[in-house]
C-alpha cells in the first residue's frame, strides 16, 4: 500500500484529502508544518508527498521541497497551493528553486488529485 | 520669456532616449536632465518628452508634478536653496537660519527673487541630522547651518563663489563600529563564494542567519528571495531601495559611500539567487552629489568582470545596474511606490498582493531591499550564518546600523545588536537627561523615560534605524505638530484617511497648542487615528498617526496642560 505524507496547514483540507485517500486504499500520514513534515518523512519514508506552500513562512512549501529532494532525489512531490488566489503569483516549476514534479491549484477535484496521485507514483 | 526651439528640444530628447531607453521609465531621468537644461519643466519640453515616450502631455505633467525636485511652473533660480525643517533641524534652530534667508533675499519660502539667482524651499530631511540645521543649495550641502553661516553662504553665492562644506561626499561620523562596519573582507569575495554555491544554497544560508529587512518592515529576506527566485518571469530585477527618507536616518549614506563594493556584491548575490539580470539604485534626489561616485564604482566593477556579461567567468550570468534618481518624495521609500516611480509613474503606491517579488518593476519578479540588507548578505554569505547571528535577539537576529541625532553629547552612526535596551544606547550616545526617545523615525514610536528599559528589536520596539534624542527642554507638541506637518507633506493623497485625517491630526495639534481642545476632542482625534491606521493603503498612512499617539499617551500632563478646562 503506497505511503502518501500530507504537509499542509489547512485543517480542512488535510481532513478531506485523508479521507479520500485512505477511502482509496493510500497509507496516510500528516504534517501540518515545515518541521513537523520532515520529521515524519524521516520516520515514515512516504511514496509520495502532497506539499503545501504557505505554512508558517510564505515560502516553507519551497525550502521543503528542496530539502526532501536533497534527502531523496526520487520522491514524488505534489505542491498543492492556493498561493494564486491568495497573492496572484504564478511560479515556475524550476528543478533548483521549485524543485517538485507537478503543480496544482487548489480547490481541486478529488478524481483529478487522485489520477495525479497514481501518474507519479506509477513513474 | 525664454523662447524654447521645439526641434532643439526633440534632438536633445532623442539623444537622452539613447542613453536611458524609449520605454515610460525613461520618462523620470529624462525630465530630471531636461529641467539641468532648462532650469525648470516649460509646457513644450513636457509635450514634446510626452510625444516622444507615445504618452498624453497630461500624464508627464502629472508625474513632474508629483515630485517636489521637478517644477512645472517657473524657473528656478540659479541657486535652489532647500533648507531642512524635519525634526532634528527645527530643534536644532531652523526657524532662526530660515528667518535669516528670508530677510537676506528678501523673499518668503516657495519664491524666487526677481533676479532669477535664489529660489528659497523648504525640505524635508537630507540625511544630515546628526549635524543640523542642514540646508543644500543646488547639490551641495551646508551643516551646523546658524544665521551668520546662512548671510556668508548667500554672500557667497552672490559672488557666484560658492564652496560647499563638503568637497566631495559628506564624510561619515561612525561612532562605533561592529562586525558590519568593521571587517576584513575584500571587495568581490562574497560574489566568488557565493558562485560555488548554489542558488538554494544561498538563500539557505540567508535564513538559517535569521536576517529580517534593515530598511523598517523586518520582512525575512531569505522568504523574499526564495519567492522572487520561485515566481514565473524570464526578467527580474533586483532593486537597491536608497531612498533613505524616513527622517533621523542617515546611515545608508555613509554606507552607500564607505561600503560600495559590499553593497554591490549583495545586490550581484541577490542577482544570482533568484535569477535576474538588471539591477537599480533607486537613490534619493537629495543624494545626488553621490551619483557620479557610484556610477564611477560600477563602471570598475563593469571592467574587472564583477558586473556585465558572464560574471567572473560564470556561464551565463549577466547582471548590470543602473542608477536612478527620486525627486524628493518620501512616499517613494515605500517598495510599490518606488516601483512606480522606476516605472516613470507618480510614486503612488499600489494595492497588494499582487507583490513585488511576483509582479515588481514592469509586471516582472522584483525584489526590493535596503542598502542595509544587502550588505548584510554579502558578509554572511562569507561569513556563515552563526557569525551573524550569535548577535541579536530571538526573532531580531545580528547587529545593526543605527542613526543617532537630536540632543545628544555624540550623534551619529552607532553599529549595536538588536536587543539593546534604550537607556544602554542612551549612556553610550551621552543622553542621559533625555525626556524622550522618537525611534524608527517619523513614522515610528516616542516613547518616555518610564519606556527606557525597552529593547529595540522587531518583537519589542522596532526600528529601520533612525533615533532621534530629545533632552528635557523640548516640547513635545512641536514634535508632534513636526512630523504630522510632515506626514500631510508627503501623503501621495490616494486614499481619504491619510490624505484628510493627517490635517485633521494636524488641526488637533495646533488646538492642543492654543488649549482649545477638549478631551472629547482629543478622543474624536484618537479614533480617528484607528481609522488612519486601519484604513490607509500604504505604510506611510498606516504608521503616520504613531508619534501623535505616542506623545499624547506618553506627555499627557504636558500636553493637556495647555487645555484650560476639561469638559
Ligand atoms: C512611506 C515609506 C517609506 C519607506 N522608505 C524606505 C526607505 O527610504 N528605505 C528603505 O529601505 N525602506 C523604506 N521603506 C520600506 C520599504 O517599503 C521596503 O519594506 C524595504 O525597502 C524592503 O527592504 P528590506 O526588506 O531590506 O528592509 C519605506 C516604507 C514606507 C511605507
Ligand atoms: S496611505 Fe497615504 S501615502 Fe499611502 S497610498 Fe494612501 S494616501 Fe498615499
Ligand atoms: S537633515 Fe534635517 S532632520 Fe535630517
Amino acid at each position: 500500500m503506497a505511503k502518501i505524507l500530507i504537509v499542509d496547514d489547512d485543517e480542512d483540507f488535510v481532513s478531506a484529502v485523508n479521507l479520500l485517500l485512505k477511502s482509496n486504499g493510500f497509507d496516510v500520514a500528516i504534517a501540518n508544518s515545515r518541521q513537523e513534515g520532515m520529521e515524519i518523512f524521516d520516520k515514515d519514508n512516504p511514496d509520495l508527498v502532497l506539499l503545501d506552500v504557505m505554512m508558517d513562512e510564505p515560502d516553507d512549501g519551497f525550502v521543503m521541497a528542496q530539502s526532501l529532494k536533497k534527502k531523496a532525489k526520487n520522491i514524488p512531490i505534489l505542491m498543492l497551493t492556493n498561493v494564486g488566489q491568495v497573492t496572484g503569483m504564478d511560479f515556475d516549476k524550476d528543478s533548483e528553486m521549485v524543485p517538485v514534479d507537478d503543480f496544482e491549484q487548489k480547490p481541486i477535484m478529488p478524481n483529478i488529485l487522485l489520477e495525479k496521485i497514481n501518474q507519479l507514483l506509477g513513474k | 520669456m525664454q523662447i524654447i526651439d521645439r526641434q532643439k528640444v526633440n534632438e536633445q530628447i532623442r539623444d537622452l532616449k539613447k542613453k536611458y531607453g524609449d520605454d515610460r521609465s525613461a520618462l523620470m531621468p529624462i525630465l530630471q536632465d531636461l529641467q539641468e537644461i532648462y532650469e525648470y519643466l516649460p509646457d513644450v519640453v513636457m509635450q514634446e518628452t510626452a510625444h516622444s515616450l507615445g504618452i498624453h502631455p497630461v500624464e508627464v505633467e502629472g508625474v513632474a508634478s508629483f515630485y517636489s525636485f521637478l517644477r512645472t511652473k517657473e524657473k528656478q533660480g540659479k541657486y535652489v536653496i532647500r533648507l531642512c525643517r524635519t525634526i532634528s533641524c527645527d530643534l536644532a534652530g531652523k526657524s532662526n537660519v530660515a528667518r535669516q534667508l528670508e530677510n537676506e533675499m528678501g523673499i518668503k519660502f516657495g519664491e524666487t527673487t526677481k533676479d532669477g539667482k535664489f529660489t528659497l524651499e523648504y525640505t524635508n530631511c537630507l540625511g544630515m541630522c546628526d549635524r543640523g540645521p542642514a540646508l543644500m543649495i543646488n547639490d551641495r550641502l551646508f551643516a551646523k547651518v546658524d544665521p551668520e553661516k546662512a548671510s556668508q553662504i548667500i554672500a557667497d553665492c552672490r559672488r557666484d563663489f560658492l564652496k560647499s562644506d563638503f568637497p566631495k561626499v559628506v564624510p561619515s561620523d561612525v561612532k562605533k563600529a561592529g562586525p558590519i562596519l568593521d571587517h576584513d573582507l575584500k571587495p568581490a569575495e562574497a560574489i566568488k563564494k557565493a558562485l560555488s554555491m548554489s542558488r538554494s544554497e544561498i538563500i539557505n544560508t540567508i535564513r538559517e542567519s535569521g536576517l529580517k529587512g534593515r530598511g523598517g518592515a523586518g520582512f525575512p529576506t531569505a522568504v523574499k528571495w526564495q519567492l522572487a527566485g520561485a515566481a514565473k518571469g524570464k526578467n527580474k530585477y533586483v532593486v537597491c531601495n536608497a531612498d533613505e527618507g524616513e527622517p533621523g536616518t542617515f546611515k545608508d549614506r555613509m554606507l552607500l559611500y564607505e561600503h560600495t563594493d559590499f553593497l554591490l556584491d549583495g545586490m550581484t548575490i541577490g542577482a544570482y539567487a533568484i535569477g535576474a539580470s538588471k539591477g537599480f539604485i533607486y537613490l534619493r534626489g537629495e543624494y545626488l552629489y553621490m551619483k557620479k561616485y557610484l556610477e564611477e564604482a560600477l563602471e570598475n566593477r563593469r571592467s574587472e568582470h564583477l558586473l556585465g556579461k558572464n560574471i567572473l567567468g560564470k556561464d551565463g550570468f549577466n547582471f548590470d545596474i543602473r542608477i536612478r534618481m527620486g525627486a524628493g518624495a518620501y512616499v517613494c521609500g515605500e517598495e510599490t511606490a518606488l516601483i512606480e516611480s522606476l516605472e516613470g509613474y507618480r510614486g503612488e503606491p499600489r494595492n497588494r498582493p499582487p507583490f513585488p517579488v511576483d509582479t515588481g518593476f514592469q509586471g516582472n519578479p522584483t525584489i526590493v531591499n535596503n542598502v542595509e540588507t544587502f550588505i548584510d548578505s554579502a558578509l554572511i554569505i562569507v561569513k556563515g550564518s552563526e557569525w551573524f547571528n550569535i548577535h541579536g535577539t530571538e526573532k531580531s537576529k545580528g547587529m545593526k546600523i543605527f542613526s543617532i541625532s537630536g540632543d545628544c553629547e555624540r550623534p551619529g552612526i552607532y553599529e549595536f545588536p538588536f536587543g539593546i535596551k534604550v537607556s544602554e544606547l542612551l549612556k553610550e550616545v551621552g543622553g542621559e537627561d533625555t525626556k524622550a526617545v522618537q525611534i524608527g523615525g517619523a513614522s515610528g514610536h516616542c516613547i518616555s523615560q518610564k519606556d527606557f528599559n525597552r529593547t529595540i528589536a522587531f518583537e519589542d520596539i522596532g526600528s529601520g534605524g533612525s533615533i532621534i534624542v530629545f533632552g528635557p527642554d523640548t516640547d513635545m507638541l512641536q514634535v508632534a505638530r513636526n512630523f504630522l506637518e510632515f506626514f500631510v507633506e508627503e501623503s501621495c493623497g490616494q486614499c481619504t484617511p491619510c490624505r484628510d485625517g493627517n490635517p485633521k491630526l494636524l488641526g488637533g495639534i495646533e488646538m492642543l497648542e492654543n488649549g482649545r481642545c477638549s478631551f472629547t476632542y482629543l478622543n474624536e482625534l484618537k479614533k480617528l487615528c484607528e481609522t488612519i491606521q486601519n484604513a490607509s493603503k500604504c505604510g506611510l498612512g498606516q504608521s503616520s498617526p504613531n508619534a501623535f499617539l505616542s506623545i499624547v499617551d506618553n506627555f499627557k500632563p504636558e500636553i493637556l496642560g495647555r487645555v484650560p478646562e476639561a469638559d
